[in-house]
């Protein structure tokens, strides 16, 4: 299990490198095949009305006039060794690791990175936790109630979760409980330790619009799982045991059926803890799914870089772990 | 002394889609404490059918359940289903014949006995672990204490039928029921596990039902056999009776299809021709009239129309359910045992069988 | 006896809501204690345009400001944005500022760390301004003119301050400084074009006389900045405040939280209010949020100032009481297209003046958003709201908005072209707005016999690869470009210079996309340069209307914003430059 660990980290920093310079890659080569060049790149990132003078002064600090493979080389270079920066007056040194200074405001973006993950992490995982449990209960019900009048309508509220994108039932959310019924009135982001209280407030219409949608989804997984796991050979013997059928529905049928719901569960997580986008925007909630919105708008390299290396690594560990519960929860697996 | 279980004009019946299944339909038996009854038949015979209906196990589906289940005196039928549930596993027990699939794959077989115990039992888990090392000792599989922790699909198929014999005892149940048991074993293991079987049968003092399609399992431990077509019993007796005198068309089919050692080895076998039917569409009269080469002998159409009842022909304990005359049986009997195969052999009844309108 | 009480109780919870509801309804005009000056005015549709609504000077409360983005700085040296601009004042006293007045009142420039308006000497290539003597930084220090000349330093090293206007490198006489970052050994006053013979004096030497100087003054980086204080990049972190209120908090990006400046002095800044006890900004709100968010009254103002999206336009528009509580002031801004004088045909003056003629301007003005969150159909260059603005209409513009077909055709047959002719229009593809512009344009023109080929570009490279690179539009043909100005200043000059003088065409970033090259035009710009502002004033409608006279620019519209008013924000009025509230003096009822 160790060996095991140990390679897929490995393997780990591989894939991240690969990703970074794939999106490096993308950042300058698409404008190049446009035919734009570094000092016209550099005019992003000046005010209006720049002078010659202050394009190339911009496109020398961002080191736009430099070849590809040496931009990047010091971008790696500077995220192991931490990079030493002119602010003008001082040099700043940022260090491991350092993820570079945006291009927009010459800040580090680490610390962005950073001060933005608690707030997608809070609503990832606050997320996580009603669609699991709502998901599942309402799958396993449905399962046990199949053809019945509350299968079908929680079928049909599943198809329209699934169908209806975040955006929609958040604006609609946000339309009747915040501003039409002030029962969340003012949604935005309020730190846990601030005050957990309007934190979890604060979040309840975001938690409930994401998990809508991913519960809808989990729901029709474990309803389909139930119906197979529940015709098994395995839930006759337990019944035969003489066990509640209480019992053997959760121990003994939705254990086996949870297995392909818990790998994809940690996916799911994965990937939303690399940023929820679409969640975020629409509640104006400053995570990195906001954080990689903006960045790219502002064609900021380094934020774009640093937000893709931190959803990469979530993803990439994510995985990891999916590929190790599979081996935990499902004992054939192991040996 | 009263039976320990027994079965009066059994009917399961399965309202679908397509009609009314009659899986059951009008089965009587009666079973000792430790004695072993085998029930043989073809798939859809309404053997296994008959076993769940036993153990309760149609509780929560479709089926319609007529008819009287005795076990120590109590109707299962009439009772409640907690009832029922507390009696499974605990006075009646059923091993199943996939251990591979019938075992959860998740759970250590130590579990999975630990569970099957505590569920009627109040002890520690503690307890219930080394009353698990125990059985697993008793059932023949070494190292028990190291395996009780392996998964199911660690252990071979004749130790996962141990196992599952085991954790069936754990309750010391005085009826088990052992459906197909050794159909997904090899030969050599089959003959491990009806062994077994057969001293824990007398260790435990309990009763046990084997449920089969093969005559060669029955003959070692049977006392009492009782054969089953389209849900309806066609021939009961004791083991010595079915072997020595079957007295039912189907019954010389089944002996007859069987390979035996004491046989030519160039004699044909004969197999029953024909599948057997639906259970919506059971045929009318003998349900077995479509295969048998018999009805010819009977004379008009009286396997067709006329259903035959069970009836004692030659001694007390020995039923069948044929238009035959018992003569006519005896001789027809005698001449396959010796290896006469009949002329008309050939082609069996090839009558369309009548329907009887789903009820 | 049990429904009696009932029935009491309803009765007197009704009363009360009664009362409730008409204390709180249409902004209180309990003007307690009121600026002198001001004029209160009952609740109105545009009644922030020209007077003070709710005036008030009760101190408290939090003042919230959502912005969809985020500024390009809040370094008062590094910043153009005009909603910046204006909100710097808080915490950035520079030379110059325009009064805080409703009306055409403020559009005029006053000083504000200055004493004066400054003296000139040598010809007007020097300027000699005074700064008063007891202002000081939030931590106590008086500041200095070497303050205000270091500012000014620190925004020529463009790789520390990227986006600040460049006018210094451009007037002033050494624009090879290299800034104080790089030149530390002259003890950081190494800007020789600019003196300080004492604490509170501070002497420009230009390259050439330049009459709207103090204009360039009143930018936001001519705040003092303490050298010892000065960290760079960092400093947009928190700035040394010389206004009201300074920094206590910046989570970059997200919020800031400002607190009142405790060394700030009243009586040194009559233009600025210290009136809430905080002040928050929450940026990168989404723009429907921060709508509903003002209609709810759970934020006062939208600080980015260019007006509520579509849907809350709706909202507003057509509820009486919603409507009397906004304001659609002119932003400054004007969109227009540019009719080349290069490109043939079009270099025809005639062939320029049918299009003047043929485009359908109730169209265009339906393009940019209708006549609220649009704008007004223009007739001239410059928007009202310009110092030197003079309505005149020499192509129908206003009178037969949806154009001069039978005057269109007889200047095509005036210039050689009657069945028409073909060109090319660019516009902006980016922009929704433009580009429905444009093809409104393309439909009006067909009408003549002028067929015009779309050719859309991005935004971003628009100015510096595409329609402000001469070189591309005489190879392509581009006879009509869509345009859009703002200027820096509310002036002719300001708005006018660069985008009609003959020397401010230029190969790249080229904004006199006509490339007008009238010696009238140039003369008169020539002859301002010696002139006083005020004598001015006189001079920058006759250039407007000899830009029209060459047909230079189609004007389509002076660009107006929809802007909502919590009835809670007191003070609110639109500050006529930045065609936005006032955000100096806001205050809000707690």
């Amino acid at each position: 299990m160790l060996f095991f660990i140990t390679r897929r980290l490995i393997l780990t920093v591989f894939l991240l490198l690969l990703v970074s310079m794939i999106t490096f890659a993308i950042f300058f080569l698409v404008p190049r095949l446009a035919g734009q060049n570094a000092y016209e790149l550099a005019a992003q990132y000046v005010g209006r009305n720049p002078t010659p003078g202050a394009i190339k002064a911009v496109e020398i600090k961002l080191g736009l006039n430099d070849p590809l493979y040496l931009q990047y080389g010091r971008y790696i270079k500077g995220i192991v060794a931490g990079i030493h920066y002119n602010n003008g007056p001082d040099v700043s040194y940022c260090p491991f690791p350092c993820f570079g200074y945006s291009f927009r405001n010459d800040q580090p973006v680490w610390p962005q990175l950073i001060s933005d993950a608690p707030v997608t992490l809070s609503i990832a995982i606050g997320a996580a936790v009603l669609w699991l449990i709502g998901g599942v209960a309402i799958g396993v019900l449905s399962a046990l109630r199949r053809g019945s009048f509350f299968d079908r309508l929680s079928m049909g509220i599943a198809l329209a979760g699934v169908s209806l994108p975040v955006f929609f039932t958040g604006l609609v959310s946000l339309e009747l409980f915040s501003y039409k019924w002030a029962i969340f009135p003012n949604v935005h982001y309020v730190g846990i330790t601030t005050n957990p209280l309007l934190w979890a407030r604060n979040l309840v219409l975001p938690w409930l619009t994401l998990a809508f949608l991913y519960a809808a989804l989990y729901a029709r997984l474990t309803r389909a799982g139930m119906l197979e796991t529940m015709g098994e050979d395995y839930i006759r013997t337990a019944r035969a045991k003489g066990l509640p059928e209480r019992r053997v529905v959760l121990k003994h049928g939705l254990r086996a059926a949870l297995t392909p719901i818990v790998t994809i569960f940690g996916l799911d997580l994965g990937l939303l803890l690399g940023g929820a986008i679409l969640t975020e925007t629409t509640f104006s909630m400053p995570g990195l799914g906001q954080f990689t919105i903006l960045a790219i708008q502002n064609q900021d390299l380094p934020e774009i870089m640093g937000v893709v290396m931190i959803a990469s690594f979530f993803i990439v560990i994510a995985n990891m772990i999916v590929d190790i519960m599979y081996a935990v929860v499902d004992p054939r697996v192991r040996f | 002394m009263a039976p320990l279980l027994e079965v009066d004009e059994l009917r399961i019946h399965f309202r679908t889609d397509d009609g009314l299944v009659r899986a059951v339909d009008g089965v009587s038996f009666v079973l000792d404490r430790g004695q072993t009854l085998g029930i043989v038949g073809e798939s859809g015979s309404g053997k296994s059918v008959t076993s769940m209906g036993i153990m309760g196990l149609h509780q929560g589906t479709k089926a319609e359940i007529s008819g009287h289940i005795r076990l120590d005196g109590e109707d299962l039928v009439a009772a409640t289903p907690a009832r029922v549930r507390e009696l499974r596993g605990s006075k009646m027990a059923m091993i199943f014949q996939d251990p591979l699939s019938s075992l959860h794959p998740y759970y250590t077989v130590g579990q999975q006995i630990v569970e099957a115990y505590r569920i009627h039992n109040q002890v520690s888990r503690q307890a219930a672990r080394q009353h698990a090392i125990d059985l697993l000792g008793r059932v023949g599989i070494p190292q028990p204490k190291v395996r009780l922790d392996d998964y199911p699909h660690q252990f071979s198929g004749g130790m996962r039928q141990r196992a599952m014999i085991a954790m069936a005892l754990s309750c010391d149940p005085e009826l088990l029921i052992a459906d197909e048991p050794t159909t997904a074993l090899d030969v050599t293991v089959q003959a491990q596990i009806l062994d077994l079987i057969s001293d824990l049968q007398s260790e435990f003092g309990s009763a046990v039902i084997i449920i089969t399609h093969d005559l060669g399992v029955v003959a070692e431990l049977s006392d009492d056999i009782l054969v089953m077509y389209a849900g309806r019993i066609a021939e009961y007796g004791s083991a010595a009776d079915i072997f020595g005198q079957p007295d039912h068309p189907y019954t010389w089919g089944l002996l007859a299809s069987m390979p035996r050692l004491d046989r030519e080895r160039t004699a044909r076998l004969v197999p029953i021709p024909g599948t057997p039917p639906s259970l919506i569409r059971v045929p009318s009269g003998c349900p077995f009239h479509p295969r048998c080469r018999y009805t010819e002998l009977v004379g008009g159409e009286r396997c067709v129309t006329e259903i035959p009842p069970l009836r004692a022909v030659r001694s007390l304990g020995h039923q069948a359910a044929c238009h035959l005359t018992a003569e006519e049986r005896a001789r027809q009997w005698a001449d396959l045992s010796a290896g006469k195969i009949p002329d008309d052999a050939a082609e069996p009844g090839s009558a369309e069988p009548e329907a009887r309108e789903p009820v | 006896m049990k429904r009696r009480s009932i029935f009491a109780a309803t009765a007197l919870g009704a009363m009360a809501a009664l009362l409730i509801s008409a204390c709180s309804s249409g902004g209180s005009s309990s003007s307690s204690g009121s600026t002198p000056g001001s004029t209160t005015a009952a609740v109105a549709f545009n009644a922030g345009l020209n007077s003070v609504v709710n005036p008030s000077s009760q101190k408290g409360g939090t003042l919230t400001f959502d912005n969809s983005s985020t500024p390009d700085s809040f370094d008062p040296g590094n910043t153009y944005y005009a909603w910046v601009l204006n909100f710097d004042r808080l915490f950035a006293m520079p030379l110059f500022t325009y009064k805080s007045c409703p009306g055409t009142c403020g559009l005029q420039l006053v000083p504000d760390l200055a004493t004066d308006m400054g003296t000139t000497s040598d010809n007007g290539l020097t300027w000699t301004f005074h700064i008063q003597s007891d202002v000081k930084f939030e931590d106590g220090t008086t500041v200095t003119s070497q303050d205000v000349k270091y500012a000014i330093e620190r925004t020529y090293d463009r790789s520390v301050m990227a986006n600040g206007p460049t006018y210094y490198q451009v007037l002033l006489k050494d624009p090879t400084y290299p800034g104080p970052y790089k030149d530390r050994a002259k003890n950081l006053m190494g800007l020789t074009s600019v003196q300080t013979p004492n604490a509170t004096t501070i002497v420009f030497n230009l390259q050439a006389p330049f009459p709207d100087f103090p204009y360039v003054l009143a930018f936001p980086n001519t705040a003092p900045v303490p050298p010892a204080k000065d960290t760079g990049t960092n400093y947009q972190l928190h700035p040394m405040s010389t206004g009201p209120y300074k920094f206590q908090s910046y989570q970059l990006n997200k919020q800031l939280v400002l607190v009142p400046n405790t060394e700030w002095n009243p009586a040194t800044d009559p233009n600025a209010k210290q009136l809430p006890s905080k002040i928050i900004m929450n940026l990168n709100v989404n723009q429907a949020d921060i709508d509903n968010r003002l209609l709810a009254g759970d934020i006062q103002v939208d600080s980015a100032g260019t007006g509520v999206a579509a849907a809350a336009q709706a909202k507003i528009l057509s509820n009486p009481t919603l409507k009397a509580d906004s304001d659609d002031p002119y932003t400054g801004f004007a969109f227009f297209a540019y009719l080349n004088t290069k490109v043939a045909p079009m270099n025809n003056v005639h062939c320029r003046e049918a299009v003047e003629y043929a485009v359908n301007k109730v169209n265009t003005q339906t393009a940019y958003g209708g006549p609220y969150a649009g704008g007004a159909i223009a007739s001239t260059v410059m928007p009202p709201n310009i110092v030197g603005y003079k309505k005149f209409d020499l192509y129908n513009a206003l009178t037969q908005s949806t154009g001069d077909v039978t005057a269109a055709k007889q200047q095509l047959a005036m210039c050689g072209q009657p069945n028409g002719f073909t060109t090319n229009l660019a516009y902006r593809s980016d922009r929704p707005k433009e580009t429905a512009a444009a093809t409104a344009i393309q439909a009006s023109l067909a009408l003549v016999g002028i067929k015009a080929t779309l050719k859309g570009y991005p935004a971003g490279s628009y100015y510096t690869d595409f329609a402000g690179a001469p070189a591309y539009v005489h190879s392509h043909d581009i006879g009509i470009a869509m345009g859009g100005w703002g200027a820096d200043w509310p002036d002719g000059f300001g708005f006018l210079d660069e985008l009609s003088a003959g020397n401010t065409i230029a190969p790249t970033g080229n904004t006199n996309i006509e490339e007008l090259n009238d010696p009238v035009v140039n003369n008169m710009f020539k002859q301002s340069n010696s002139q006083t502002a005020t004598a001015n004033q006189a001079l920058w409608p006759q250039i407007d209307e000899q830009i029209m006279k060459d047909a230079g620019i189609l004007p389509l519209i002076y660009a107006k914003a929809l802007l909502y008013r919590p009835t809670n924000l007191t003070n609110v009025y639109v500050q006529a430059y930045y065609g936005m509230f006032n955000y100096a003096v806001l205050g809000v009822q707690s």
